[in-house]
């Protein structure tokens, strides 16, 4: 198999084994709050993680382990911040909504329709300097929806400012479905409408995922504008764990789950290609292992100082 | 301040004030952008950005859409990419448009992220009671106080305009800088309080209130617009035996909470006097943390004098008798005088 295949399978696999490590923390009350995984969608980390530079910046939403692990977040301080230990990458004082990574121009929010404004701010200190950089903005169908994906694509494009703009449709805001709450089809069409380049993809076929991340990141980085990438895909599970998620129709999911499997779909695909199954397994179980070794090792570390609860309100003694 | 600044003294108001300062940090920082509604072109629509266009060019001075919470959201975003980003939201009353990236964002990111993330932000907006009713009138102060990670300053005299100004852009904080409109649109020669401002860029440091008046009757604590009604009461006052000790707070987060008490422990009777609204407000909160440090029974008189809990009308015989003014204040102080 060309290596690059088997490096994009295994990014999807490690990305996956991540959130299933951190699922662990759930009942168990290590992680006290809710989580958001990305099970379904890995082959959009996986696809961005190709095409970015150290410099470009991403900021992301509440579902965003596996956009910070494709941009190069250590793994092993995400996955503590995420457990809430002082080791964190914040210190646990972010959590799994809130990693923030300024080495690595990584940050997100947990407000949905909330990243475009950050990363249009990054895209304009790149304009402003005049750096080959890109800003990606990433959100799902709901926050397209929210007054601030018009506001951010309509001033990236009047001013060129290099904003990609990626759309994750999930195809459900919670329990609203996309098509309950927006007359077209889909979220790229939109794009004419800002004079922005607009593509839409199949957000579970992992290498069509990397052809079109590249061609829109291309074109935004050689100074084009905007873009606005689309890439459909469906949430295995629910909106964060514990959800009940009756809102779905027990036989949609299985079928979907079965349908729009990055992971299974691109192993398939491998397979047919010529790619050895037990080569493929080895690959998994690395993943598990590895990430297994992580939580262990992040379980010893200690909790936040209380006393500390009062630090870092803000950057000088006020 | 030096020697030298002394005798490069100017009477300008504070809109030219505020401009200067800001034109002053972009020349010494490229890092420092201004964006906004009619920030560029039109200079700000109390002049408060003029000059700045031409001679930063758009890139640094940006006239937006009228896009409040995404502008205010690319601010944070420039902030953490290493500028030093103004944002102005043309009156404060509009807040609420952009409030999320304001108090989620902005304020928050620098706890959220361990102290890993910086946030040198100014947001740069109007407040105050011209006569322009219910959502252009406000001032919310404590609004933006109640919500912790910000800075919040607000201006009385023209020289802290300028100094207070420069002090906001060079702080790595988060700062809430409100301008009253009353004050930009006051003519230089009527500042009842330092109206003589350096031309060279100075800093006036955020966090220490300022004794505007001493005496050694009656403690009077506020600040913006209402530390010039106060003077005109205090004069008013004073000869009727009364001897007012003002104080102009200059930002209420930081709060000179020490200042405000050793003038409080000194005269035992405080007034707070404020723009904003009573309940819930700067006033009580002044009271407060004054008798926490003082003792709950260390002063004789307490009163606060605020904007009831009503929103501003537009007809000016209703406006008056709600927003505290230097005929209402000197009634104030003549009413705590008689009961001692």
């Amino acid at each position: 198999m060309k290596l690059n295949e088997i490096n994009l399978f295994r990014t999807m696999v490690r990305l996956r084994a991540f959130d299933e490590a951190c699922i662990e923390g759930v009942p168990t009350f290590e992680i006290h709050g809710e989580l958001h995984t990305s099970i379904g969608q890995e082959a959009i980390g996986a696809a961005m993680a190709q095409s970015l530079t150290p410099h470009d910046a991403v900021v992301s939403t509440h579902r965003n382990h596996y956009h910070a692990l494709a941009k190069g977040v250590p793994p092993r301080a995400l996955m503590a911040e995420i457990f809430e230990k002082e080791t964190g990458l914040c210190r646990g004082r972010g959590g799994h909504m809130h990693p923030f990574d300024p080495e690595r121009n990584f940050s997100a929010t947990g407000i949905v329709g909330a990243s475009l404004p950050v990363a249009l701010g990054y895209a304009y200190n790149f304009k402003l300097k005049g750096l080959p950089y890109v800003a990606v903005g990433i959100c799902g169908d709901g926050a397209t929806n929210h007054g601030t994906f018009h506001e951010c694509l309509n001033m990236a494009a009047a001013w060129g400012l290099p904003l990609v703009c990626l759309v994750e449709n999930n195809q459900y805001a919670i329990s609203v479905r996309f098509s309950d709450v927006t007359a077209t089809p889909g979220i790229a069409e939109r794009a004419a409408a800002y004079g922005a380049l607009g593509r839409r993809v199949d957000g579970t076929d992992v290498e069509e995922v990397v052809k079109a991340f590249a061609e829109v990141a291309k074109h935004t980085r050689k100074g084009g504008g905007p873009s606005l990438l689309e890439a459909t895909c469906y949430r295995h599970r629910g909106h964060y764990e514990g959800d009940h998620d009756n809102y779905r129709e027990r036989a949609e999911k299985q079928r979907m789950r079965a349908e729009m499997d990055p992971i299974a779909r691109y192993r398939r695909m491998l397979v047919e290609r010529g790619a050895a199954e037990g080569e493929l397994d080895q690959i998994v179980a690395a993943a598990k292992g590895e990430m297994s070794a992580m939580l262990a090792d992040i379980r010893k570390d200690a909790m936040p100082d209380p006393a500390g609860a009062m630090d870092h309100v803000f950057a000088e003694v006020v | 301040m030096t020697a030298d600044m002394a005798a490069n003294m100017r009477k300008i108001n504070a809109s030219q004030a505020v401009a200067e300062s800001l034109f002053q940090e972009m020349e010494c920082d490229e890092r420092v952008v201004i964006l906004g509604e009619d920030v560029g072109r039109c200079g700000g629509v109390f002049g408060s950005s003029r000059n700045l266009l031409d001679r930063f060019g758009p890139m640094r001075v940006r006239d937006t859409p009228i896009s409040e919470m995404s502008f205010t959201g690319m601010g944070v975003g420039m902030a953490m990419a290493g500028l030093r980003p103004v944002v102005e939201i043309m009156f404060v009353d509009f807040i609420g448009v952009c409030l999320e990236q304001v108090y989620n964002a902005m304020a928050k990111i620098p706890y959220m992220s361990g102290g890993r993330v910086k946030m040198p932000m100014v947001i740069k907006t109007a407040g105050g009671n011209i006569g322009s009713a219910a959502q252009h009138s406000q001032c919310l102060w404590a609004t933006f106080a109640h919500l912790p990670g910000m800075q919040v300053v607000a201006p009385s005299s023209a020289r802290d305009h300028k100094g207070l100004m420069a002090a906001a852009i060079r702080s790595d904080n988060p700062v809430i800088f409100i301008e009253h409109k009353g004050l930009l649109l006051k003519q230089a020669k009527e500042f009842l309080n330092a109206g003589d401002v350096p031309a060279e860029p100075f800093v006036t440091p955020i966090g220490k209130a300022d004794i505007v008046r001493k005496g050694g009757d009656i403690t009077l604590v506020t600040l913006s617009a209402s530390v010039e009604y106060a003077m005109e009461a205090a004069a008013q006052v004073a000869g009727e035996g009364i001897d007012v000790e003002l104080i102009d707070l200059r930002s209420i987060v930081p709060l000179d909470v020490e200042t405000v008490a050793q003038s409080a422990a000194k005269t035992g009777r405080l007034l707070v006097v404020d723009e904003d609204y009573l309940s819930f407000g700067l006033s009580a909160e002044i009271i407060v943390r004054v008798l926490e440090r003082l003792g709950p029974s260390s002063l004789r008189q307490l009163r606060r004098h605020a904007v009831p809990d009503v929103p501003i009308p537009a007809a000016l015989s209703l406006e008056e008798v709600l927003v505290p003014g230097p005929a209402s204040i000197a009634r104030v102080l003549r009413e705590m005088a008689a009961a001692s």
